[in-house]
């Protein structure tokens, strides 16, 4: 028995829907690459097709060899199921960049272990107020012309810029939610405590979002992530200073941030056509 | 036949600064050179045609739709190609991967067709062979030609570009050239350029704006027409000329109302644009 024999083919039947045109991706994309290096399955296309599907065929595979190989996030995307081209447009986002989601865990990483080994308040509140504000930092740093280097061309594209802020934004909130969720799981002494960042990070981030349709995204970010910043010190002057839970981490805080984030998300999406067009118009 | 750009009236204002006065213009198919000096409102009147910018007064539309309204705005950009002053890039990206970037912000999402548009006008612009290339490992030049390419990326009916040949080395000025004149076949293209050349080699059209107003909206024949007449040669620095330079042969080239006898000189497109600028023309030659 030859390597060629051993080895794992194309089935027939997706091999006839590759001659009819008719084999979706993912599985397209995995008959074209093995297309490639496998003569065997080469011939068995060739008896199987009509001579024009199999023309056009091989003109399309022709045309993914030229293409370039999709980058790590990108490939993680396809295999994750999402679209090639939201694909492509999420790979352009600087915050789901290694570097920026390095810098996120590193930040995750030691505050969780400040959190830990400062058992002392018995409360977790060093990560719980700075874990809100991640996906949000990471947001602010997906848009805008002085973070998105082709920002004057997306702007005058056909795409919406809402859409695109959209896609970015809920991309950046999963990968930077997520890394927060990995961390709280390292807190499992607080109990669901440890998941009070959760709703003021939709709050904080829908806020910004919102805020910057009007002042930019920058000033926007910034003034509500030193809002938040000094709404917690309030909380803790107003507090005894004892071990007791900050006010925006109880289940009454954690309503107001709820409420809090379906308003400004609803502003945002009465604001949207803002998006449209460059802010600055020297920008 | 309808023109592709019909404007009148745009005004806008950054604060304190008016960056286009009352600006009306038409633009037909082929290349419309628009000359100015620095700050003359050139670069704000692009980003206000190609949608990107509201005008604060004044009406136009582009190719029979209004940008005014949300609608509008989407038609004209799905016929739009923009290359803007400095354009960005994402350095990660091959030539191929960015322009594939843009062309899908151009709403070709059908991956099959967009790659073939892809490797059309990267042929077009003759970068079909490094188009695997990162682009922070490509010349200025060839950059410039990977955003030339996303620009041209769906076919677009109206193509606007933003000083395009800055920073170009003469020969891929040349060759930037030959590619905005292929581009111009068929489709209308607004070039901003502070250089009177790419004017005179490319543009059927030129219009001059200066202080956010247009100073000249005319062929380039008769911008070059205004300074017959006007121009003379002298052994120094006539203090009478608007402006004046030393040129290779050593006696001065003067530009204003000539003294009488002067020895007259057969005018040059950048004479009568110096001409059109009148007192801006010392400051643009100092």
């Amino acid at each position: 028995m030859t390597y060629e024999d051993r080895r794992w083919h194309v089935p027939e039947e997706d091999l006839r829907a590759y001659a009819r045109g008719g084999l979706e991706a993912p599985a397209l994309w995995s008959a074209d690459t093995h297309l490639t290096a496998c003569a065997h399955c080469r011939s068995v296309l060739a008896g199987l097709g009509d001579p024009v599907a199999l023309d056009a065929g091989w003109e399309r595979l022709d045309a993914e060899l030229d293409a370039p190989r999709p980058g790590l996030l990108e490939s993680l995307l396809l295999r994750l199921g999402v679209r090639d081209h939201t694909a492509r447009l999420l790979a352009a986002t600087p915050a789901l960049r290694r570097s920026w989601l390095g810098a996120v865990t590193a930040v995750l990483l030691l505050t969780v272990a400040v959190t830990v080994g400062h058992t002392e308040g018995g409360r977790p509140t060093l990560f719980l107020a700075l874990a809100p504000l991640l996906p949000l930092a990471g947001v602010a740093l997906s848009y805008g012309p002085r973070m998105d280097p082709t920002y004057e061309m997306a702007v005058v594209a056909p795409m919406h810029g809402f859409r695109l802020l959209m896609i970015r934004t809920v991309a950046v909130l999963t990968a930077g939610l997520g890394l927060n969720g990995l961390a709280t799981l390292a807190l499992p002494g607080y109990g669901l405590l440890a998941l009070g960042w959760l709703l003021p990070a939709l709050a904080l981030t829908a806020t910004a979002l919102a805020l910057s349709a009007r002042l930019g995204p920058v000033l926007a970010p910034a003034l509500t992530a030193g809002g938040w910043v000094a709404l917690l010190v309030t909380a803790d002057a107003v507090g005894s200073g004892g071990p007791e839970t900050l006010a925006p981490f109880t289940a009454a805080g954690q309503g107001v941030s709820a409420a809090v984030a379906v308003l400004a998300a609803g502003l945002l999406v009465l604001h949207r056509d803002r998006f449209d067009l460059c802010r600055d118009p020297a920008v | 036949m309808s023109p592709t750009v019909s404007a009148s009236g745009l005004s806008l204002r950054y604060g304190a600064t008016r960056a286009l006065d009352d600006v009306s213009l038409r633009l037909s198919p082929g290349v419309t050179g628009l000359l100015g000096p620095n700050g003359a409102g050139k670069t704000t009147l692009l980003r206000v045609l190609a949608t990107a910018v509201p005008a604060d007064r004044g009406a136009f539309t582009v190719l029979g739709h209004d940008p005014g309204t949300a609608r509008g705005r989407q038609e004209v950009r799905r016929r739009l190609g923009y290359l803007p002053q400095t354009p960005g890039f994402h350095p990660d990206f091959t030539a191929f991967e960015f322009v594939d970037y843009v062309a899908i912000l151009k709403e070709l999402t059908d991956r099959a067709a967009r790659h073939r548009e892809v490797r059309r006008v990267l042929d077009e612009v003759g970068l079909g062979d490094v188009r695997g290339k990162r682009i922070r490992k490509l010349s200025g030049g060839m950059r410039q030609r990977v955003a030339l390419a996303a620009a041209l990326a769906g076919d677009p009916a109206f193509l606007v570009l933003d000083e395009p040949t800055v920073g170009l080395d003469p020969e891929q000025r040349m060759r930037f050239r030959e590619l905005i004149a292929t581009a111009g076949e068929g489709r209308t293209v607004l070039l901003s350029t502070h250089q009177t050349e790419d004017v005179a080699m490319l543009c059927h059209r030129v219009v001059v704006l200066a202080g956010g107003t247009v100073r000249f909206d005319g062929t380039p024949a008769e911008l070059t027409a205004r300074a017959a007449g006007r121009v003379w040669s002298s052994e120094g620095r006539d203090p009478g000329a608007l402006a004046g330079w030393r040129t290779g042969l050593g006696t001065f080239r003067n530009v204003g109302d000539p003294p009488p006898g002067a020895d007259l000189l057969e005018p040059t497109l950048e004479d009568g644009y110096l001409l059109t600028l009148d007192g801006a023309a010392a400051e643009v030659t100092a």
